[in-house]
Parts: structure tokens; sequence; C-alpha cells
């Protein structure tokens, strides 16, 4: 779909673009954002035996308007090795790489007695680990050219949650991950910012339990509700586009206005 | 569909400061986008010059010279607004000044001259927010955005005025996002870093080198997220404050371009 005149700065026309972890919601919705705009697709998973999801994702590039089927590429994002081979396959097949997504989640719920070194290793691994190996790998793809990656996460980066103290680390990791790597590779036209979703509308959500967190937990957001994945496609596409060309290291968050909250 | 969203046929948009500099440049671009506009600040023949442009894009555009740091003539403003097309989609409460004062040591700045910068920078946000809310409360939708400073967020030395009321009004951003979300009426920020648009400020910041990406900003840098704020694709992006800046507030306590030894 080509894009109104006064929209162009927001096109990928021409672009490569690549979404790791586009089994969840967030990722599903980056891979039909890209499509809409114009890009050459290529999807990943974070992890194995997520071939149904992966083809919903294919499934809203194609509604999107995507010109060719997303290339599909399931791995295990935590393994170098494979993230490496998928950016790899990214540059041969798309002709490079100028904007990659990652939506490496893996929510961890428990207090901190419950943890154990295992389970820390587990936690900051799908969670930060992931996203230092896609961003390691996918700057190194972009280093010729330039390029733009988005980094979604959560608002669980800016504070802190009870019974969530290993995950809030690993999002918080996350965000100063990306500010640092802003600064690193600011001058070598490469960009990267973060996506923060509020508590978002999936599957397996602490939001959506049916206890006393999730019911005190709505009324308290600013909109009384979920964040609905689609409500993210606006913020990717403007971080991945040229509309955001003098905007690096930064953090949007998409929560309707909770993290003004006292 | 995103493109959709993002489109602002049939909006109209308030932007004071719309003479020059960063408020001309976003007037024109969402006008591109699609938007008429209400073009606001004191010299009225700059407002022509941006009213013609935008009506070159084949968009409305109406001049109501402003002095936004009058409660009087910001009403005046909104009401001429309303009058004229019934209604007010965005404002973007842009106009400031207060640069002037950098580099005046505490003692030099008279209580005449810190009321007027406050006046200038804060206020009229103030005004401006208190006179849109009435007409976006009864059509339940809306967006505010006001431009604040990265000298909002750090400070600067012998930056009082213009450090003070950009400051105040990301939490004046905040407030109103809480306020109205329930009504479907977002606030949001923009943070602009250095936009070093004269030969004055160009000089003052060297030409942007201490900016991350090397550069500062230009006028045209602000239109897409200024498009963003204002549509519908901003839905549920509220009290935030977004900043374009080339990377600058993500470091600061190094400085620029320069890194650490690394460890052996």
């Amino acid at each position: 779909m080509a894009f109104p005149q006064g929209l162009n700065d927001f096109s990928l026309a021409g672009k490569a673009g690549l979404v790791i972890g586009a089994e969840h919601p967030a990722g599903r919705v980056a891979a039909a954002t890209l499509a809409e705009a114009g890009a050459r697709l290529m999807i990943a998973s974070q992890e194995p035996a997520t071939d149904e999801r992966m083809q919903e994702a294919v499934k809203a590039a194609q509604a999107a308007g995507a010109k060719a089927a997303p290339i599909i590429r399931v791995q295990n994002a935590n393994i170098r090795a494979d993230v490496r081979a998928t950016i790899d396959e990214a540059v041969k097949r798309l002709g490079g790489l100028d904007v990659m997504v990652t939506v490496l989640d893996a929510p961890y719920y428990a207090p901190a007695e419950a943890g154990d070194d295992t389970i820390f290793d587990r936690v900051i691994e799908s969670n930060l680990k992931s996203v230092w190996i896609a961003c390691q790998e996918g700057g190194r793809a972009m280093r010729q050219r330039g390029g733009s990656i988005v980094v979604v996460s959560s608002v669980l980066a800016e504070r802190g949650v009870p019974g969530a103290s290993l995950y809030c680390a690993a999002k918080g990791g996350v965000a100063n991950l990306v500010r640092a790597l802003a600064l690193e590779w600011a001058r070598q036209n490469i960009r990267i910012n973060l996506l923060e979703a509020g508590w978002m509308a999936e599957e397996r959500s602490p939001a959506l339990a049916d206890d006393e967190f999730a019911a005190n937990l709505l009324k308290y957001l600013p909109y009384k509700r979920l964040v609905q994945p689609d409500e993210l496609a606006g913020v990717l596409l403007y971080l991945v586009s040229p509309a955001s060309g003098f905007v690096t290291g930064e953090a949007i968050a998409i929560d309707g206005g909770l993290l003004c909250r006292v | 569909m995103v493109a959709d969203n993002l489109k602002l046929d049939g909006k109209l948009a308030i932007i004071t400061g719309a003479g020059r500099g960063l408020g001309r440049a976003m007037a024109v671009r969402l006008a591109g986008a699609g938007a008429d506009i209400v073009a606001a600040a004191r010299t009225v023949e700059q407002l022509e010059e941006t009213a013609a442009e935008v009506r070159k894009l084949g968009r409305k555009c109406l001049v109501v010279p402003t002095d936004v740091s009058r409660s009087a003539a910001v009403n005046a403003m909104v009401a001429a607004a309303v009058k004229e097309f019934g209604k007010v989609d965005v404002l973007m409460n842009n106009a400031g000044a207060g640069e002037d004062a950098f580099g005046k040591t505490i003692d030099q700045i008279s209580d005449e001259e810190w009321r007027r910068g406050i006046d200038l920078n804060l206020s009229s946000q103030f005004y401006g927010c208190r006179a849109v809310i009435p007409h976006m409360l009864k059509r339940k939708r809306g967006k505010i955005i006001n431009v604040a400073s990265g000298y909002g967020l750090r400070g600067g030395k012998h930056n009082y005025i213009y450090a003070c009321s950009k400051g105040a009004v990301l939490q004046l951003t905040r407030s109103m996002a809480l306020t109205y979300a329930d009504y479907n009426i977002q606030t949001n920020c923009i943070v602009p870093g250095i936009f070093p648009h004269n030969e004055r400020l160009m000089a003052f910041f060297k030409g942007g080198k201490f900016i991350p990406m090397g550069r500062g900003g230009q006028d045209a840098d602000l239109g897409p997220l200024a498009i963003f704020l204002s549509s519908e694709a901003s839905n549920h992006i509220n009290g935030a404050l977004i900043k374009i800046d080339g990377g600058g507030l993500a470091g600061g306590i190094t400085p620029t371009g320069i890194a650490p030894r690394q460890t052996a």
C-alpha cells in the first residue's frame, strides 16, 4: 500500500525488515505494520514449537498488504548461532537489513524467595540475553548502511512490581542496554529505541487472571482497560521508519498514561 | 490500517508560535497530512506566510494574532477557532521564549523578567489547556501536545527561566493526561533536544558536536512526530514525554562520543 504524500516519512518502501518474536501478539502486529509500510519481510520466533502462531503472523502480514509471503524462521533466540543464522539469512534473502523489531519476552512472576539461581539464569536469558544477542547481531548486519532497531518491552522497565523482581531486573536491563547501544551507534547511523507496552490483553497475562490483582489493576489503569496489541502499531511505525530519524535511545510507553501516576 | 489512522483529514489543529521556526514547520506538516490549521502568534506578517504555505497544500488556515502570555488572548484564540471550524481536534502549545535569558546569572534576572518568562513558556500552555478542555470534553475527543525541551528534564548553568518553565510543562502534561484519560483526550509532550534554529544558538551549541548523532535537530525532524501525536494512531499514548534529541538524553554522565578504556 502506498502511503499518501504527507505521510511519506513513515514509509518503508524498498526496505528490508526482520521481526524476531513474531509469535507474540506484539510481534504479529509488528509484522503487519512493517508489511503495510512496504517492507520486504522475514519473521522469526523466539522459540521452537510456535508454528501455529507464526502462521497467524504470516496471515496478518498478508492481510496488511505484504507483497510476498514473509520468510519464516523458527529459532531459539537464546542461542547465538541460531540468531546469527537467522540474521544472515535475512540479509541474504532480503538484500540487507534496514529494520529489526524484537519482541523477546518470557514473563516470570514469583516472590523473590521462590526463585533460585537456575530461575535467575532462565529469566535473564530469555528476557535480556536474547535481546543482547539480537541487537548485537542485528547491529552488525546494519553497520554498512545504517538501520533502525525497535526493542519491544514493557512499562515494567520503568517501575518496580512486587512479585516480579527478576522480570523487572531483566526489563530494566533491556532499557539501559538500549540507551547505551544508542550512544555507541549514534554516529554509525544505527538508531535503537524502546517501545514500552502497558499491561496488555494477551494470553497468560496476570492482568487477565480471575483474581484480586487483575480486578484492582483494571480500576487503576487510566483508561480502565488493557492495551490491545493493535494499539502498538503507530509507535512501531514511527520508530522503525525515517519519521523518527533524529530519535535514538528513547523509550516510548503505550500505557494510557500509567507511568504518570504517583 | 496504520496509514489510515495517521491521516488528519478533516481535523482542526491550533498551533501557537506558528509564525516561524518549529511552529511553522509543524503547522505545514499537519496540513500536509490533511489538517486545517489555526495559526497563532504575535506577528501577523509571519502568520500570513505560514497561512500561505498551508493554503498551498489545499487546507484552510485561520490566522489569529495572539499574545499567548495573556489568558484573555488565548481564550479568544480558541473561541475564534471554534467559531470558524466548530471544534478543536488538536491544540499544539508550541509558543515559547526565554532563551534570551540563557547565560544571565541569578542576580541579573529581575522579578519582571522571571514572571515574563514563566508567563510565556508555562502560563501560556496552561491557558491553552484550560481554554480547549470544555470543547474537547463536549466531543469526548481531543489531542493536546505541549512542546517542552530537554532542559525540562536536565539542568543547565545559568538556565533558570527556561529550565523551570519547561520542567513544569512536563508536569502540566502528566496531570492533564491522568485527569482526562477517561474522556478520550490525550495530552502528550514533545521534548526537543538541541534545535539551533539561528546562528547564535548554532555557535552556542558548537554545531551539534556534543549531540550523539553529531548534528542538531532541524525543523523537518519534528513534523512526523507532530502528525503521529495528532492522529488516531497515538490514541493509547497519553502523558508521554517523547524526546527527539539525537540521543542526547539517553546519556549525559560522560562526555559525548568518548568511551571509557576497555576493561582488560
